[in-house]
This record gives structure tokens, sequence and C-alpha cells, in this order.
């Protein structure tokens, strides 16, 4: 089996600029990660300098999705030995015991940090995370609300908690979230464009008409969210295809709507999506 | 009218659940219109022949849905095909049952189909040597969605499918599966995935 420098051709130093990107962009590429990382570590852990520990780190949690736990402990053990009293380190074991679904003893870890420390977020996020495993999402959503009530900008966790209302179809308390998401990152796209999304399928004139402002506002934001696009279309035409909507507002949405197929087609054209940009002239979008 | 895969439709439904191991997925599976009316329609399986990767992660929200919906039954009838059922894999490695996403997609779907089934994917049976079938189907009787037991006759080929799911799994093909999530991110993403389909083809 061929290594990662070997395959693509790269140097030890693009391996290790790869693994930092993929920790700024936070990505789940976990596969990707543990064949890079695990061949950076074992041929060139002496040139990483401190950046060594970071990378054990990212490296020991993408093995973890990937059910290598051999390489986990190997990285856990080097990180113990070089930071024993540390609770990070200790949430890393915890999250070795959530893989092996010995949730018990992992709550005993976090317990113990958290009595340690007891604004300890990360110990915090675990327990909830456990919860979600095991498929507790009520009990998840009440605890989440909890901590957010102590940790109010921690938008990692609002997002979660959108996401967890999502599933259990309360849009309502969803678009919550989103909005204490937008307050704080007024020029995030992606979060105006969500909040449409969500407003759009709680349904009724009202929550259309706001889910079209948000889509246009998400379009204003970045002008190449197909997302946004789309939604705009979808719900301009819906508003327009209303029978308790004014004529004007009828005339206004269906406006908007041609914008937004107009819009659509050229995107298309200019993607080389010949056999999609075809199907947009005989789809009811135009 | 029980469903029947075919290679395609199971190894890509499988490679979709790969792709994303950590979120739910879902997609549409796709038939081939039936020319003749048959008198006696109940017995003759419905060849799925193909399925179109949907969304993954958060599949609860309406506007993309329905987008894609729109524009694949458009893609469908230009190529003479229908979208015959929907599949799942849950988020959770025990939870395959069908959730209400998959209920009111279904009975979406139903509505120009009558037949249509669901197809979720039992991710703890999910490995790379394929060894059996790890789909449970449910057909619509009485207001209910029922399962119903799935057997080598569930498939077109069974030996095929298994032989070249596992193929490309070892392969690491999900790597190039695309999504309609994907196509949204960058429409030159193309969620016909015609290299999968060749690579399928190669393998048969």
């Amino acid at each position: 089996m061929a290594s990662v420098s070997e395959l693509y051709d790269v140097g030890w130093e693009e391996m290790r600029d790869k693994l930092r990107k993929w920790r700024e962009d936070n990505s789940r590429n976990s596969e990707q990660i543990v064949d890079v990382g695990e061949e950076l570590i074992s041929d060139h852990a002496s040139k990483l300098g401190d950046d060594v520990w970071i990378i054990y780190e990212q490296v020991m949690i993408a093995a973890l999705d990937c059910s290598r736990d051999d390489l986990a402990l190997t990285c856990l053990q080097e990180l113990r030995k070089q930071f024993p009293d540390s609770h990070r380190v200790k949430r890393l074991t915890g999250m070795r015991l959530e893989a092996l679904e010995r949730y018990d003893e992992a709550n005993k870890h976090y317990d113990a940090i958290l009595e340690d420390d007891p604004t300890n977020t990360a110990a915090r996020k675990r327990k909830i995370s456990i919860l979600k495993a095991q498929g507790k999402n009520g009990e998840a959503i009440r605890e989440l609300n909890e901590y957010l009530e102590q940790f109010v900008g921690d938008q990692e966790a609002w997002h979660e908690l959108s996401e967890l209302y999502i599933n259990e179809h309360d849009y309502g308390k969803a678009a919550f979230c989103l909005e204490e998401l937008m307050m704080t990152n007024p020029h995030n796209h992606l979060y105006c464009e969500q909040y449409a999304e969500v407003k759009y399928t709680q349904g009724g004139l009202e929550n259309l008409e706001l889910s079209r402002k948000y889509f246009s506002q998400a379009l204003r934001l970045n002008n190449r969210n197909m997302r946004a696009l789309f939604g705009l279309y979808m719900s301009a035409s819906h508003i327009a295809a209303s029978p308790k909507v004014s004529a004007k507002v009828k005339k206004d949405n269906i406006k908007y709507a041609a914008w937004a197929a107009n819009q659509i087609n050229r995107a298309y054209k200019v993607s080389i999506c010949k056999q999609h940009s075809d199907i947009l002239k005989t789809t009811s979008f135009t | 009218m029980p469903i029947q895969l075919t290679s395609q439709a199971y190894c890509k439904m499988l490679l979709h659940t790969a792709k994303y191991p950590h979120c739910a997925v879902n997609g549409l599976l796709i038939a081939e219109k039936s020319k003749e009316k048959k008198k006696d329609g109940h017995g003759v399986p419905v060849l799925c022949v193909d399925c179109v990767p949907l969304f993954h992660g958060t599949l609860a929200l309406a506007p993309m849905l329905e987008v894609a919906l729109t524009l694949i039954d458009t893609w469908c009838k230009e190529n003479n095909y229908i979208i015959a059922g929907y599949y799942q894999a849950n988020e959770r490695k025990k939870d395959s049952k069908p959730n209400q996403v998959a209920e009111k997609v279904a009975a979406r779907i139903t509505e120009n189909f009558s037949e249509a089934a669901i197809v979720m994917v039992d991710n703890s049976r999910l490995t790379v040597s394929c060894s059996e079938p790890i789909v449970v189907i449910y057909d619509h009787h009485e207001n209910k969605w029922r399962n119903r037991e799935v057997t080598m006759g569930s498939f077109e080929d069974w030996s095929e499918a298994q032989k070249i799911t596992s193929a490309l799994l070892v392969g690491r093909s999900y790597e190039n599966l695309i999504d309609f999530d994907n196509h949204l991110d960058d429409l030159r993403n193309d969620w016909t995935n015609p290299v999968i389909n060749k690579s399928v083809l190669d393998l048969c």
C-alpha cells in the first residue's frame, strides 16, 4: 500500500499544512486525517516541534471516527506522557470510552473533570453528546438549554441545539436558535439561509414571506449561495400562488420568482452542467 | 408489487451511507416506467434500476427537498423513469426505523406511484465485505408502513450486487459519490453519478 507522500507526491511540510487547514475548517474527513496524520506522526514526528501535540489530538479523534483504536491509543498515550494532569487529555480519554460505547465510564471521567472545574465547557458538551448518541434527544435538548443559559455566547452549542430541534420537528425553537446566531453573526450567509429554510418548513403565509426575505438576505451576503437562490424562487412562487395575497403582492412575487429563475438558469449555463441546464428549461421553474 | 434492487441502485445507496458515516443520509429510488399496463400487477416486482442520493445531515427541512423532487422528477420524465421509492440511513448506528421524514417523503412519492417503498439501511450491519443484504424494505399496507422480509429475490442479482458493492467500498469510491447537497454546493457536481455508474458497469 503506497504511502500518502508517494501517492500524492507531497512532502511532510505539505502534509502538516493540510492537517492544519483541516483543523481550521473543522472538517470531519476522518479517513483522510488518519491517512495523512498517521504517516506524518510515524515518519516525521521529530520535525513537527510543538505542533506534534495538537496533531496527536487531531489524529486521535479522527482515529476514533474510523474505529482505529490502536492508533487512537498510541496518540492518547503520547499525550498522557506529555500532559499528565491535563483536563484536555482527560476529555480525550472520555471520548475514547464513548467510541467504545462505554458511556457510564465516559460520564464518570467527565464528572471528575467538572468536579475539579465546573466551568469546563468541553466536558459538559461531551456529556450532552453521549445523550445524543444514546438517542435521548429530549434530555440532550434540556441539558443543552441549561448549558446555554450559562454560556450564552457558545455558537457551536446554539447551532447544535438548532439541529436537535429540527430533528424533533420543533421548527419554532430551531428558528429561535438561528436568530441568536444571526444576531451575533450578521454577515454569515449560511445562518440566514438556514433560518429561511426553517421558516419555509414551518409553513403558512407569514413564514413564507419571512423565508423569502431571509433567502434574499443570504443572497445579498453571498450571491453564489445556490440554496438561497432556489429558496427565493420556491418561496416567491408559493406566495404568488397563494389565494390569500393581494394582487400587488402576487405581482411582486411573480417578479421575484422570475428573477430567481433567470439567475438559476444562468448559474447552470456557466457551470458546464449541460444536462441539468436542459432540465431546467422543462421544469415548472421557468 | 414488491420492489427489486439492481446492483447499481444497491451499491450507490451503500456508498452514500459510507461516505457520511456520522450523518443521516437519504435518497430516491428510480425505476423504469413500464410501458404496458398489466391487468394483474400483483406479484410482478418493480425493478429499481438506480438511485439518486439526496442529502446528508439535516433531512427534515422542506425547501431543498422540494427542489430536488422537482428536478429529479423532470429528469425521470426525460429518461422514461419514475420515482419508485425512498431510502434513508439514520444518524445513529442502532437506529434503523423509518421516521417522520421518511414517511412524509414516501407519502409524496406515493401520490405518483402507488407502490412506493421505503428502504431503510441497517447501519449496524454495514461491512466492507457486504456478506448479507443490509436493507429493510417497508411497504404501505392499510395506512401503516410494514417491513417485509428481504431475500435474495429482493435483488436482481444478489451475488453481483454483493461483489460490486464490496469492491467499491474497499476502493473508497464513496469519496467520489455526489449527492444533491454536493450539487447545491457546486453545480458542476453531477447527481446522476456517471463516474460511479461506469465503475459499476465495468465490474458487472
